[in-house]
């Protein structure tokens, strides 16, 4: 049911936590230094001693940033914002010097916050702060494009952390049939890497507009990690869905499969390049959609005269995989064959499993006598197979089972249960794994000191009901072994075996170590 | 100044020049959010606050009220990757 205007209106009036926005407290004492070409004076002590971004400003900032009385770099070093001077705030030099001096004011030279000795006190003078917000973008600019941080281990203990306070768990209010988006914007917002980068501020925005939907996401992510225990209401969000991608526009229920990618596009889209490029290359671009989300999927097509193969990689941010029970055909595999041994799949009774789906998508396919290929070997058109193998994994592997099917034919879901498991190891399934079968190296072994391409389950999203009306929710996966269910504004606490005994829809996986690029 | 005092100033004006500094601080940054220490520090701030009087707090209040606590709560895994990629980093650079 879709709730009309009004109500909605109500609604956030009685469910909304108002964020009051705080105007930037100043201080009358700044006026003394407010003088002359006190600006240009300002965002020079910023560009040299704060956020050098050239490599002539960070030598002189390495050289001259030490304290003048005793010589060390640490201790919170400050500059007088009067004259030439750097003092340890820690140890009170540079309060020594605005007592001698009569300098009242002073910068911290590690986070450019303004201090006042007469309020004793750092202060936020609005045309100050101005300057200091855009000597820091223009830093940043120079710095040029940041890499992923490194980590060895994504998802820690739960003990760590005090049981009252679990930030990042938060409802979402369903505007009528909308919980195709809720479900989605749950996996998104506990993808570790995407969370960190958007609780960095690490989104600088250059759209003029207000349609930004990176500005929305960051913003989404700021109410879900506030504290904030009521649910939010993600009115902004679907308004500026609709506006970006109208196929997904209006009250009906939509495909969540089909909102995930086209908010990874939207979002793609909005998000320039660090380096300044046009961020719409695809095999150059390095946004947080791309370094994330974006693997690259090799196909191989072998001519079946000359054996010669023509290969391309196309990029890809999800995998969408055939089931049994589908039209297209399903044959079973022998047991034993590439993938079974690796990830030691155990099931009783037969059931498909994941890997079964990723054998069937990596094995080679006859491509038939009504579909040859022209072959550059040969020069003419011959009998060929096709193999997609995986040439560059993502660090979030999204496997997408394809359930609904639109065919001619019918419209229906497929309910057959496919079993995943919570740790997976796509080796069997790379390109580079293929080859060294190819040239008959024995399968790696299973405990193989390559942990490249182990990923861990973090987010599930379930659909419940028929194609013409159903309801999707998600599992989200906190620290180490706490999961959650996420139904639309009702979250609660959900054991692993709720988790893998679901039917499964969409499957988000994480890769478990990063390399330092 | 004493040799390792020295040392420090040496180390880190290399850290600086190179950009390397920034880059460490990025990643200390994503590190400390991810393991939860930002959300504890939040925390101790929020009582040092209540303590004071939220009309009355200062930074200074807040600085000495959880500097000690904070520094203390820094997960051994963290400060241990940072040293490895500043001996890393150190590494590079003598080559």
């Amino acid at each position: 049911s879709h709730p009309p205007i009004a109500d909605l209106e109500n609604t956030i009036s009685k469910n909304s936590d108002v964020v009051s926005v705080m105007s930037p407290a100043g201080c009358s004492h700044v006026n003394g230094f407010k003088v002359d070409n006190w600006k240009q004076n300002l965002r020079l002590i910023y560009q040299c001693f704060v956020w050098s971004g050239s490599v002539e400003t960070r030598k002189r900032k390495a050289k001259s940033c030490i304290c003048h009385l005793c010589g060390a770099h640490l201790n919170r070093l400050h500059s007088c914002l009067h004259c030439v001077f750097f003092g340890c705030f820690s140890k009170k030099h540079i309060h020594e010097h605005a007592k001698n001096k009569r300098h009242n004011l002073a910068i911290d030279l590690l986070y450019g916050g303004i201090y006042c000795f007469v309020c004793q006190d750092y202060i936020y003078d609005k045309d100050m702060e101005q300057i200091a917000k855009e000597e820091q973008r223009k830093a940043w600019k120079l710095q040029g494009s940041h890499n992923i941080s490194s980590c060895s281990s994504l998802f820690l203990p739960l003990s760590m952390f005090p049981v009252s306070s679990l930030p990042g768990l938060r409802g979402l209010i369903n505007l009528g049939n909308t919980c195709f988006m809720n479900c989605i914007v749950q996996a998104l917002t506990h993808t570790p890497l995407l969370r960190d980068f958007f609780l960095s501020d690490r989104h600088k925005c250059e759209m003029q507009s207000n349609s930004c939907l990176v500005c929305e996401m960051s913003q989404l992510f700021q109410e879900f990690y506030s504290g904030h225990r009521s649910p939010h209401i993600p009115f902004r969000l679907l308004h500026l869905v609709w506006t970006h991608a109208r196929h997904l526009a209006g009250y009906e229920q939509q495909d969540a499969h089909e909102f995930l990618i086209a908010a990874l596009d939207v979002l793609h889209r909005h998000c320039k390049d660090d380096n300044g490029k046009k961020a719409n290359n695809p095999n150059h671009c390095s946004c947080i959609i791309d370094q994330i989300f974006t693997g690259g999927l090799q196909s191989d097509v072998t001519c079946q005269v000359c054996h010669g193969v023509s290969t391309t990689i196309d990029p890809f941010w999800d995998i969408s995989l055939d089931l049994p029970g589908s039209s297209t055909p399903f044959w079973p595999l022998s047991p034993g064959s590439d993938g079974s041994v690796v990830n030691g799949d155990s099931h009783p009774s037969g059931a498909t499993t994941l890997t079964d789906c990723l054998r069937r998508f990596t094995r080679p396919e006859h491509l038939g006598s009504s579909a040859k290929i022209k072959c550059s070997g040969c020069h003419s058109y011959q009998e060929s197979t096709k193999q997609l193998t995986m040439k560059r994994l993502p660090i979030v592997a999204c496997f997408h089972l394809k359930r609904f099917e639109h065919s001619a034919k019918l419209r229906r879901k497929i309910t057959t249960y496919v079993s995943f498991p919570l740790e997976l190891d796509m080796t069997p399934f790379m390109a580079s794994s293929k080859e060294s079968r190819m040239n008959g190296q024995y399968q790696q072994p299973v405990d193989s000191l390559n942990n490249e391409n182990k990923y861990s389950l973090f987010a599930v999203v379930n659909h419940q009901g028929t194609l013409e009306s159903g309801h999707y929710t998600t599992f989200i996966r906190q620290h180490k072994d706490q999961w959650f269910k996420c139904d639309d504004a009702i979250i609660t606490k959900a054991s692993i075996k709720d988790v893998l005994d679901s039917e499964g829809y969409l499957l988000f996986y994480h890769k478990q170590f990063l390399e330092y690029e | 100044m004493s040799k390792e005092t020295q040392m420090r100033a040496a180390i880190n004006q290399k850290l600086i020049e190179m950009g390397e500094r920034e880059r460490l601080k990025e990643l200390l940054r994503a590190k400390l959010i991810e393991c939860g220490w930002r959300d504890q520090l939040k925390a101790l701030c929020k009582e040092v606050i209540k303590e004071k009087g939220l009309e009355n707090v200062t930074v200074e209040d807040l600085v000495a009220g959880v500097t000690p606590k904070g520094r203390a709560l820094v997960p051994d895994s963290v400060k241990k990757e940072l040293l490895q990629r500043i001996r890393a980093f150190l590494a590079q650079q003598s080559t």
